[in-house]
C-alpha cells in the first residue's frame, strides 16, 4: 500500500491517515508530493496525476484501489484491517466515533481558516474570532465528553480513527497557543506523545517549502 | 428508530439519510424541527450535542452527521445495499460521498437547496462553476465505471446517491446546465418515489428562512399542487 501525501508541515488532511496507520501498526510506502505554489498549480497536479485521478491528497493506493478523502481512507482501512481497531468494536460507541469524525471532517471552518496547520511555526498566542472560539469550545466538549465516557487516554480508550481525525486540530491548538482547559490539554499531550507524532513532526521540520496560503502572517513567515 | 430532520424545503443534510432509508425500505418515525427560529437549537440539543440535524435515534444510540448515520445504517442493515458489495466500488462510493460531505462549499452557499423555488438561473462564481463541473465528473465517472447494473452511480441506489440527492435538487432549482449523462442521472434520482414524497411535503411547508430565499423579501414558490 502507498499513501500519497502533501507537505508534512501544512497538510492536515494528509496527517490523519498517516498517523492512524502509524499508530495502528499498518505498514505502507509514503509518497510525498510537495504542494508548490500557488496551491493547485499545474506541476503539482501533473505529479499527482501519475498516482491518482482524484486530484486531491491524501490518496491511498492499494493495488487497483484508489481511495481519496481522509474519512473514506479510514473506512477502507477499517474494513481491510478489521482487527486493528480503527473503529471501536461496540456498535453504539462506533456510531459516536463516526459522528465526531464526520463532524470534524465537515466542520470547524473558522478555526481551520484562521489557524492553518503549520508545524514549524514557533508556538505563540494568536487572537481568534468568536466563531473560531465557538469551534474550540465544541471541540473541548467533544474531547472531554468522550474521555469521561470511555475512560481515556484517547477519545475511545485506545487510539482510533477518531483521534487521527482530530490530530491536526491538536497541532493547531498547540501552535497558536489557543487557551483550552486542563482536560483538553491532557488529551493533547497524549496525542503529541505518540511516536508517530514525533516522526511526522521531524519530517515537517526538515521541509523548507513555504505555502503562502497557510501562513497566517503572510508575507511574514515566522520560523524558529 | 427515529430520524430527526429540519425543514424539508431547505435541509439538504436531512434529506440524505431520509431518502436512503426510504429507498432501502427501512421503517422509521420522523420528527421535523423548524430551523433558524426561536427554540429550534434547544430542540435539537435535546437529541444531540452536535446541535445539528439530522439525528438518528436508535434506542439509546444517537448518531448525528449524515455520513455517520449512513455508516451506522450500513452496519445495522448489511444487506440493505447502503454501500456497493464490491470492495473497489465501495471504496469509490465512500470517497465521493466524503467529497460531497466536506466539499463544494461555493455551490452549496450560492445554490441552497430549495424545493419550492420555481427553477431559474442564477449567476455562479467561478468556484461554484468548478464545483458543478466536478460534480458532473463524479457522476459520469461513477456511472461509466460502476453503473452498468442500473441508473444510479453504482448501478443500484446506494448511500452515495443519497449524499448527492440534494445536489440534484440544487441543479434543478437553479436551472444549471449539465451534460446529457448527468441529466439522465438526475432524472433517475428525481423519479424515485421517495424523492417525490419529500418534494410534495416540502412544497406544503410554510416555514420560510429568509437567508435561503434569494429574492427576499419576495418568496417565489411553486404551488403545493405543482407536486
Amino acid at each position: 500500500m502507498k499513501l500519497v501525501i502533501g507537505n508534512k508541515n501544512y497538510s492536515s488532511w494528509s496527517f490523519r491517515p498517516w498517523i492512524a496507520m502509524k499508530a495502528l501498526g499498518i505498514a505502507f510506502e509514503e509518497i510525498l508530493i510537495p504542494f508548490g505554489t500557488p496551491l493547485g498549480n499545474p506541476d503539482f497536479r501533473a505529479r499527482l496525476a501519475a498516482y491518482t485521478p482524484a486530484g486531491l491528497v491524501p490518496v491511498l493506493i492499494d493495488g487497483e484501489v484508489h481511495v481519496w478523502e481522509t474519512l473514506a481512507i479510514m473506512e477502507y482501512l477499517a474494513e481491510k484491517f478489521s482487527g486493528s481497531g480503527f473503529w471501536p468494536a461496540d456498535a453504539k460507541v462506533r456510531a459516536h466515533a463516526r459522528a465526531i469524525s464526520s463532524e470534524m471532517h465537515a466542520g470547524f471552518s473558522a478555526l481551520r481558516g484562521e489557524c492553518p496547520m503549520n508545524i514549524r511555526r514557533p508556538l505563540g498566542e494568536r487572537a481568534i474570532s468568536d466563531a473560531a472560539r465557538a469551534n474550540v469550545t465544541r471541540i473541548e466538549e467533544i474531547w472531554s465528553g468522550c474521555r469521561a465516557t470511555y475512560g481515556g487516554p484517547f477519545l475511545f480508550g485506545r487510539f482510533s480513527a477518531a483521534d487521527a481525525m482530530y490530530a491536526p486540530v491538536v497541532a493547531r491548538l498547540n501552535t497558536y497557543g489557543i487557551k483550552v482547559g486542563r482536560k483538553a490539554r491532557t488529551y493533547m499531550e497524549t496525542m503529541m506523545a505518540l511516536p508517530g507524532w514525533a516522526e511526522w513532526r521531524k519530517g515537517a521540520l526538515a521541509e523548507t517549502w513555504i505555502v503562502p496560503e497557510d501562513e497566517a502572517d503572510w508575507p511574514t513567515v515566522l520560523t524558529a | 428508530m427515529k430520524l430527526v430532520i429540519g425543514n424539508r424545503n431547505y435541509s439538504s443534510w436531512s434529506f440524505r439519510p431520509w431518502i436512503a432509508m426510504k429507498v432501502a425500505a427501512i421503517s422509521f418515525d420522523e420528527e421535523v424541527i423548524s430551523l433558524y427560529v426561536e427554540g429550534s437549537r434547544e430542540k435539537i440539543l435535546k437529541h444531540s450535542p452536535g446541535g445539528k440535524v439530522p439525528i438518528l435515534i436508535d434506542g439509546d444510540t444517537q448518531v448525528w452527521e449524515s455520513l455517520a448515520i449512513l455508516e451506522y445504517l450500513a452496519d445495522k442493515f448489511p444487506n440493505a445495499g447502503f454501500w456497493p458489495a464490491d470492495r473497489q466500488a465501495r471504496a469509490h462510493a465512500r470517497a465521493i460521498s466524503t467529497e460531497m460531505h466536506a466539499g463544494f462549499a461555493a455551490l452549496r452557499e450560492e445554490c441552497t437547496m430549495n424545493f419550492w423555488r420555481p427553477p431559474a438561473k442564477r449567476a455562479l462564481s467561478a468556484p461554484a462553476q468548478a464545483n458543478v463541473a466536478r460534480v458532473q465528473e463524479i457522476w459520469t465517472g461513477a456511472r461509466a465505471k460502476y453503473g452498468a447494473g442500473g441508473p444510479f452511480l453504482f448501478g443500484k441506489f446506494s448511500a452515495a446517491d443519497a449524499m448527492y440527492a440534494p445536489v440534484v435538487q440544487r441543479f434543478v432549482a437553479y436551472d444549471i446546465d449539465v451534460s446529457a449523462p448527468a441529466k439522465a442521472y438526475m432524472q433517475a434520482v428525481i423519479a424515485l418515489p421517495a424523492f417525490q414524497e419529500w418534494r410534495r411535503a416540502a412544497l406544503r411547508e410554510t416555514w420560510v428562512i429568509p437567508k435561503f430565499e434569494y429574492d427576499w423579501p419576495e418568496v417565489k414558490r411553486l404551488p403545493a399542487e405543482a407536486a
